[in-house]
């Protein structure tokens, strides 16, 4: 039913039967203040208006419309409630009121489609039975996808870990970590590559020894060489065991994993064989089979292969399609077994002497491999042996589908992962790039103001050039320079978009931001700038996007060579605002009139610690500051 | 409204009753495919006449009504189900099926508008007499004029079921025997073993708790 509410009035009655035959009184109504119910309202959405009686919405008072919390929205002028939302995914909202049933159109983003219903206040539980399902699978798979650029993302930022972090993180991530991470990681892989061939060797029967009739394999001959690289393999493997349980974050956890389930039995044997080695001849049976346990080493492979990881994956995720075909064959099995020995039993000389016998047979028939050693000789015998090779066939042939489709779908949920990766460095670049040009924008903006207010032109028009809201914009971005301030300056962009700095060779604390490609420079006047910039950029610890560096000054080593496009931090100085300056740091640039222009350049007095620098540049196209300021460090590219 | 209906009802062709239905079927694909029946209800003037309800009232069921159930007719099923919602802890479909007999005056398994607006009609704004009389035939079972035991005992144990399991008795609680049986003597003036509409209402009428109880339901739209 869509809503109880509407049958109220029905059930109310149905209340009558109970009046004669209640012992009590019945309790008096409570009274209600109803509004008139059929009144309509009107919804505009983005312009497309829907109009819907007032009770239909009040049905569910929990959410949005049906609140007070559309009067929010409501516009008296037009005498409606006004949503800048979608409309399409409004339609369907609208109809959840109207018949009690959320439908989820396939067509639609889930994302979006989620984020309305949030708007709304609806819960995504109540969608219908008929659409649920399609909705939960996409939201899974937005999901996954989801988790899976959260963690590569992750894996980008520069956070400080501890060294036990640092550890983790190199096992886990090999790729994605120090080289250090990476040598371990090939090593590793080296030896277990190592320990396997050794095993295998080691049985290989090596010619005869002179003077010995026996023909020995090359494990004991050589002993004592294949047991110390049997040792040096078990070594590293320990070491790298502990330093993972070391690196943990959660040991109890990680000794349960599979892996290092895996590692242990790995080096158990070795250890094992190394106390009960040539004590008693009745354990060496017992070290013999525990030599077996050493192929298992192989399995840390899976540590370096994705795909088999993701083929472990699906066999477990595949356990119940696998185990039904263990079913239905050990019945099938079961049933051919039988009949033939029953069918067999009587033939002279017949290898049929028992059902667990026939076992074989069968198995070999079921799965065509036909081995001959065990045939039926009985016409009817062979009728059944013909049965059952062909019903062998179909009982196998039919869970494989299902293993494969779901091996095939992880793996192309991986291959995409991995695409998307690429792809999503190379979006963000260009995304970046993008945003970072309104940033120039500004900076060009007061270069070209300042070039102009020194050509004399007149402010107006080149204001009347900027549209309202860039002429907004700058004039936060100016509020946000007087503030701080500091000053906006150019950035530097390496290949693939993200900004950086140049930092010279000396500095010790490193900028977070990664180490750049040389960027040519924008104008040989800029050469002729001395140093001092780089060093200031050593203590730039911002990570806006525009980089505005902190003027606090130390002092800089001079005749660091330059790039003058990159960071560079102004230390602007007015003399005439040197009262406002505790500091009295001296003054740059002076020529240049305070801003009334949108664009002109601002010089404010910083406060910086120690002016001892002795580093004076000139900027192009303006008069220069005059020398003689030995704490100018002008060293913006303005 | 009302002129749309008229114009629908024109533009539809009934033959005989409006309650009868009009069915399209394909034969051959009955089973996969549903019945198209189409119930139409009474020109609105006509309820009008027939029930205490005004037009507007009229038109505001009617909407609420077609939007609950679009076929037009309300089945025993739905009924119950209903019931089950207002109802949720105890089993509400016994209850159910003996109103929705007493609402589907014409018992042809379905109750249509006209059914259901009567029915409300007697129950909101009906008279006391009117009241006890849908009571008395609510409880008449089998419809044959008289209130044995039985259906005393299968009204009251039905409405008891509606409790359900988890309800505290009260310390005078008694089991839905003895009520019945408390009930059924108290309403039996005569002692010849069945209650007829005469005995009912008058016992109820002598009962002021009853008849409070009744004119509580009232219901404004």
């Amino acid at each position: 039913m869509a809503s109880v509410a509407a049958w109220l009035p029905i059930v109310r009655a149905g209340a009558v039967g109970w009046a004669p035959v209640s012992p009590n009184p019945m309790p008096p109504v409570p009274v209600q203040n109803r509004r008139p119910s059929d009144e309509k309202i009107m919804i505009n959405v983005s312009g497309r208006c829907f109009e819907t009686w007032r009770h239909t919405i009040d049905k569910y008072p929990d959410t949005l419309l049906g609140s007070d919390e559309k009067e929010y929205f409501y516009d008296e002028e037009n005498n409606e409630y006004f949503f800048d939302r979608d409309p399409d995914i409004f339609r369907q909202i609208l109809n959840f009121y109207r018949t009690g049933k959320m439908h989820y159109p396939k067509f639609e983003c889930i994302a979006a489609f989620d984020e309305e219903l949030a708007f709304f206040g609806i819960m995504p539980e109540i969608i219908g039975d008929c659409c649920y399902e399609d909705y939960r699978d996409r939201k899974r798979d937005t999901s996954e996808r989801m988790i899976d650029d959260r963690l590569s993302e992750d894996g980008e930022t520069d956070q400080s870990y501890s060294l036990r972090e640092k550890v983790w993180r190199a096992f886990e991530n090999p790729h994605s970590s120090t080289t250090a991470a990476l040598v371990l990681y090939y090593v590793t892989g080296f030896f277990i590559a190592v320990s396997v061939i050794a095993n295998i060797v080691e049985t290989v029967p090596s010619a005869a020894l002179p003077g010995t009739v026996t023909i020995l394999p090359y494990g004991e001959r050589y002993e004592l060489s294949f047991f110390c690289l049997d040792t040096a393999c078990v070594m590293i493997f320990t070491v790298e065991y502990t330093l993972r349980l070391y690196a943990a974050p959660n040991r109890c956890k990680f000794m349960r994993s599979v892996m290092s389930i895996i590692d242990l039995v790995a080096i158990l044997p070795y250890y094992i064989g190394l106390f009960v080695k040539d004590e008693n001849s009745d354990l060496s049976g017992a070290f013999v089979t525990l030599r077996v346990f050493r192929v298992f080493r192989i399995f840390k492979f899976s540590r370096h292969s994705q795909g088999l990881r993701i083929l472990g994956y699906t066999l477990k995720s595949c356990a119940s399609e696998l185990g039904f075909l263990l079913f239905s064959l050990s019945m099938a099995i079961i049933i051919f077994a039988t009949i033939m020995y029953y069918l067999e039993k009587n033939v002279a000389g017949t290898k049929f002497y028992s059902i667990p016998a026939a076992f074989w047979y069968t198995i070999v028939t079921m799965t065509t491999l036909g081995y001959g050693d065990l045939v039926p000789t009985t016409i009817m015998g062979k009728i059944i042996g013909g049965l059952c090779s062909l019903s062998g066939v179909l009982v196998i042939a039919l869970p494989v589908p299902v293993i494969v489709s779901n091996f095939s779908r992880i793996y192309q949920q991986n291959q995409r992962a991995d695409k998307r990766k690429a792809q999503k460095k190379a979006r963000l670049a260009k995304i970046q790039i993008a945003k970072n040009a309104s940033g120039t924008a500004f900076v060009a903006k007061k270069k070209a103001a300042e070039r102009l207010m020194q050509s004399g032109g007149s402010m107006e028009e080149f204001a009347a050039k900027m549209s309202g809201f860039e002429q907004q914009h700058h004039h936060l971005l100016r509020c946000l320079e007087k503030t701080t301030n500091r000053e906006f300056v150019e950035m530097e962009y390496t290949y693939n978009g993200v900004p950086c700095s140049r930092t010279p060779e000396t500095t010790t604390h490193h900028p977070q931001s990664p180490p750049l490609t040389p960027s040519p420079s924008t104008s040989s006047s800029h050469n002729s700038r001395t140093t001092g910039c780089c060093g200031r950029k050593r203590r730039s610890n911002s990570s806006t996007r525009y980089h505005s560096a902190p003027t606090s000054a130390t002092p800089t080593s001079p005749n660091t060579p330059q790039d003058y496009n990159d960071i560079q931090i102004r230390v602007p100085n007015r003399t005439s605002r040197a009262d406002l300056n505790a500091r009295g740091y001296p003054k740059v640039n002076s020529s240049i009139p305070t801003s009334t222009v949108t664009t002109a350049i601002v010089t404010m007095p910083t406060p910086t610690p120690t002016p001892t620098t002795d580093v004076e540049s000139n900027q192009s196209g303006c008069t220069n500051s005059s020398g003689g300021s030995p704490n100018v460090v002008r060293i913006s590219a303005l | 409204m009302g002129q749309a209906l008229k114009k629908a009802r024109q533009k539809r062709k009934l033959v005989g009753n409006s309650d009868a239905p009009q069915v399209g079927t394909d034969h051959e694909l009955d089973d996969l495919e549903m019945q198209v029946v189409r119930y139409k209800p009474d020109g609105l003037d006509e309820l009008v006449r027939n029930t205490k309800f005004s037009k507007k009232e009229l038109q505001l069921m009617y909407r609420g009504f077609k939007q609950e159930c679009p076929t037009g007719i309300v089945d025993e099923d739905t009924f119950k189900d209903i019931y089950a919602q207002f109802f949720p802890q105890g089993d509400a479909s016994q209850y159910a099926h003996y109103v929705f007999n007493t609402f589907d005056t014409d018992h042809n398994g379905t109750i249509s508008f006209e059914e259901f607006v009567l029915g409300l009609s007697v129950l909101s704004r009906g008279t006391l007499n009117e009241k006890l009389n849908w009571a008395f035939n609510l409880y008449d079972v089998n419809r044959d004029g008289l209130i044995t035991r039985e259906e005393m005992f299968l009204i009251i144990q039905a409405i008891y079921e509606m409790m359900g399991r988890y309800s505290e008795p009260t310390f005078e609680g008694v089991s839905p025997k003895e009520h019945a049986e408390k009930i059924f003597q108290k309403m039996d003036l005569n002692r010849d073993g069945v209650i007829t509409m005469e005995e009912f209402m008058d016992s109820c009428k002598m009962d002021e708790n009853i008849t409070k109880s009744i004119s509580m339901f009232d219901t404004t739209l």
